[in-house]
């Protein structure tokens, strides 16, 4: 007989994840929804496929070849009917299948994603931590400076400053490029992604910071305030009167309850990250799934743009309902209801 | 206090043990290799779908083709050493070089030949782009024909100028029956399996394509053992990899960055007048005939006003970076019509025309209204030439509004002809004939009659050209064509758009006029 209280918290919390799958599936199909039409509605991406000397016969032929003679309905109706069986249509530039297309691309992303997030916490934590402690004093205004020219500056004009000033001038590290780390990794061959690892750190660097000085800037002034926040609460001030350390107090007792926001902010970050990939991947050159998007709306590939899209909205939607699952061991007085 | 700077230490220290051992600097290419940095990457590599200038660079040095277009729009033989033409003009036999082979050594026969003609074409493939939606159709292709191992005859149903016929067939990658018939689609546009002077050896997505030169090629040069075609879509980078010495040859330097790379002492920029004619059309499609400006611009007197209005040279030396002549027609040089003058930029001659026409300045000083539209992002500085072109208009008293949008978009507008009532646009060229940049205006509805211009003496012209063996009498009669084009111009005429190359300093090599990037004759310094 399993323990009542157990039992009970397994039912809520499977109710909880089934309710928040069953609205992710609407939420998915409404955004492919809106991917679809936009793209259709922009004109008919036939002319795209021509050679621009193609007559109205050959226009024609190419319209029912890639299946945008049918009406939009039916083209709507065709790609959810594929969803459901997991096939999600061949590019129509590179004949491959879409989602195989995405997926390959998709490691490179996560490579600079997760690098931009590793930056932007640890960092962040540390120095927000400092921030609040020495608050008022030259160290905390300083930090604050740099963190508010962090979310200041547009991502395009820093990566190409830098790839300018630590890749052109000071040849400190490659201006452009990638070495695979996770892509060789998850096809079985970790020898191959651990040797390449170190070439790969220093291609990471330059866009990696690119993407992550903006979060790193939020999240060390989100940790800042909200250690203030603790700081100011009577349990800190009781640890306090007891006579424990001041790093115990901070690390035991603030540290732990100022994080719970940051880690509802870790989520959203991934997704933020993600879209924030397209600018960087392009002035980086970076073989990501960004620039695989951005060439498939140019282009309206569209198989390639709806996997893009379903891919991305489930994996946003995982990583939040993870963190809404954390964010409940965090803090108990939370239910998940 | 001290806690805190000494975890500060660890931190940095730490850091720096991290970084250190990363930096190096960057490698420049070896003798043995060239590398080059294009704008986009291809979308797959079957030869029988060339969909962008990226893919054709690629294919045309893996694959070979019958006959080779030069540099200087010469037709120079490659995989055949010679043609033979029937009398009624419709059937071309070639003859092949003997002993070629494909890279997995296949010998290369006139049946794969007639197979790589015969694939492009097969509708059950549904290839798009150059060969099969543009260089078959227009030869009026038929089939094929393998009259021996070395002879083979592509079967067409009319009469077509030979240089313009040989030109479109040269545009078609040879390839090896037995290889391709054993691969599925998709695995046919993920390794090819060349003809030419280098073959495939790798291909990472959006990062670069790897050749390597095949040994004992005697048919072209391979100067670089390997080639490295990357991929590097943003215009600063492209720049910096050029000055850093990273790469060895650039497309598409932006002109405001021209004086960098001449400066670096690293490289040049090579500027060269392309063959993409860029025009503004004037839409004469009764679907516009509603739209502001629609009924003056019908009227040729305006429309030759206009050429007037806009000062083509300033608008090249301060928005394209480079001095440029404007085009007389819609010919490229040699081919145009050495009796014609481009317009030149005399306001008060297009305002004292405009008079005439009919159409003075009001109250406000403005002739009529009207709307240019155009793309961002497909020619060179487009957006801001256009912007500019706008503003020649207005000061005339044609008060011009600019409606501007991404290229996807406009090209989804242009394909059915919903640009109007002027529309600023640009159209490929080439340098061995007048016809194949006369071919826009090919009918009434062609498909790139974009301005639907109705001009009865030149299609009647057009038609009869159909029956002229003569060259001279041809020549005769495309000088009066492309009279009739300029004195009842459905162009405002532009310029040929100048396009920049960025080309290291250690290497000897010269960028071509047709936007093709052939580099299998480049040599190191």
């Amino acid at each position: 007989m399993p323990c009542p209280y157990l039992w009970n918290t397994y039912r809520m919390m499977l109710r909880y994840i089934t309710r928040r799958l069953l609205q992710s599936l609407l939420v998915i199909l409404g955004v492919t929804l809106l991917t679809f039409l936009t793209l259709h509605l922009a004109g008919d991406p036939t002319y795209l496929y021509v050679s621009e000397r193609a007559s109205q016969e050959e226009i024609e032929a190419t319209r029912k070849k890639l299946g945008f003679d049918q009406p939009l309905p039916v083209q709507y109706v065709n790609f959810l009917s594929g969803l459901a069986r997991g096939d999600l249509g061949m590019s129509i530039r590179s004949r491959k299948p879409a989602l195989d297309l995405v997926l390959e691309r998709l490691p490179a992303t996560l490579e600079l994603t997760i690098f931009a997030m590793i930056i932007s916490t640890t960092i962040a934590i540390p120095i927000g931590i400092i921030s609040a402690t020495k608050r008022g004093t030259g160290l905390d205004g300083g930090i604050m400076l740099l963190a508010m020219f962090g979310q200041s500056i547009p991502s395009f004009w820093l990566g190409i400053m830098l790839l300018l000033s630590v890749g052109l001038q000071l040849k400190l590290l490659p201006i452009s490029g990638h070495v695979a780390v996770l892509d060789p990794m998850l096809k079985g061959d970790i020898s191959t992604g651990l040797t390449n690892l170190p070439d790969a750190l220093r291609y990471l660097i330059m866009p990696g910071v690119t993407i992550g000085l903006f979060s790193l800037s939020r999240n060390a002034r989100l940790v800042r305030s909200s250690m203030l926040e603790v700081l100011s609460q009577d349990y800190v001030t009781t640890a306090r009167s007891k006579g424990l350390s001041e790093r115990v107090v901070i690390m035991k007792h603030a540290f732990r309850n100022a994080l719970i926001p940051v880690v509802t902010m870790l989520g959203l970050e991934f997704g933020f990250l993600l879209s924030g990939v397209v600018v960087t991947e392009t002035v980086f050159s970076w073989p990501g799934v960004g620039r695989l998007v951005t060439n498939a709306i140019t282009q309206r590939d569209i198989p390639v743009v709806q996997a893009s899209v379903v891919l991305f909205s489930f994996l946003f939607i995982t990583l939040n309902l993870l963190v809404d699952l954390i964010y409940a061991q965090l803090d108990p007085r939370i239910r998940l209801e | 206090m001290f806690r805190y700077r000494f975890v500060l230490l660890v931190l940095l220290i730490g850091l720096l043990a991290v970084v250190f051992p990363l930096i190096t600097v960057a490698q420049t290419p070896d003798e043995n290799t060239l590398i080059i940095a294009q704008t986009v990457d291809v979308g797959a590599l079957d030869p029988a779908s060339v969909n962008s200038r990226a893919e054709a660079n690629i294919f045309f040095h893996v694959f070979g083709t019958l006959f080779e277009i030069g540099d200087d729009g010469v037709l120079r033989p490659y995989l055949a050493s010679e043609y033979v033409v029937s009398e009624d003009g419709t059937e071309w036999t070639f003859t092949l070089n003997e002993g070629l082979t494909c890279h997995d050594g296949e010998a290369l026969t006139a049946e794969d030949v007639a197979y790589s003609f015969e694939r492009a074409a097969d509708p059950a493939n549904a290839f798009t782009g150059n060969t099969a939606g543009f260089a078959l159709p227009a030869i009026g292709y038929q089939g094929m024909r393998v009259d021996g191992d070395l002879q083979v005859t592509v079967l067409t149903d009319r009469y077509q100028t030979p240089n313009l016929r040989l030109a479109l067939i040269s545009e078609v990658y040879i390839h090896c029956k037995d290889s391709y018939s054993a691969l599925s689609l998709e695995e046919a546009g993920q390794k090819p399996i060349g003809s030419g002077p280098y073959r495939f050896v790798e291909w990472v997505p959006d990062d670069h394509i790897t050749l390597e030169a095949v040994e004992g090629y005697t048919l072209r040069p391979t100067n670089f053992k390997t080639q490295i075609w990357r991929v590097i879509p943003e215009a600063s980078t492209r720049v910096a990899e050029l000055i850093a010495g990273n790469v060895d040859v650039i497309a598409n330097v932006p002109p405001d960055q021209i004086e960098a790379v001449n400066n670096s002492g690293v490289a040049t920029v090579q500027a060269v007048a392309g063959t993409r004619r860029i025009y503004v059309g004037f839409q004469f499609g009764e679907n516009f005939k509603d739209a502001p400006g629609y009924d003056a611009l019908q009227n040729t007197d305006v429309r030759v006003a206009l050429q007037y209005a806009v000062d083509v040279p300033t608008i090249c030396k301060t928005l394209l970076g480079t001095e440029c002549e404007r085009a007389s027609s819609m010919v490229n040089p040699p081919n145009n019509n050495p009796n014609l003058e481009p317009y030149p930029f005399d306001p008060a001659k297009a305002e004292e025309l405009l008079d005439a026409a009919g159409y003075p300045r009001n109250a406000d000083g403005v002739r009529f209204e009207t709307v240019l539209m155009g793309p961002r992002g497909r020619y060179l500085n487009d957006a801001n030439v256009v912007q500019a072109i706008a503003q020649y208009l207005t000061d005339v008293g044609v008060k011009t509004t600019v409606d501007i949008r991404d290229w996807a978009d406009y090209r989804t507008l242009t394909g059915p002809k919903e640009i109007g009532p002027m529309f600023f646009l640009g159209t490929g060229g080439g340098t061995w004939d007048a016809l194949y940049d006369m071919a826009d205006l090919s009918s009434p509805d062609a498909g790139t009659n974009y301005t639907n211009w109705q001009n009865e003496e030149w299609f009647t012209l057009w038609n009869s050209l159909a029956d002229i063996r003569d060259p001279e009498q041809e020549r005769e009669i495309i000088n009066q064509m492309l009279e009739v084009f300029y004195n009842d111009p459905p162009w405002l005429l532009l310029y040929f758009q100048p396009d920049f190359y960025g080309v290291s300093n250690r290497l000897d090599w010269q960028a071509r006029r047709d936007e093709w990037i052939v580099i299998y004759n480049a040599t190191l310094k």
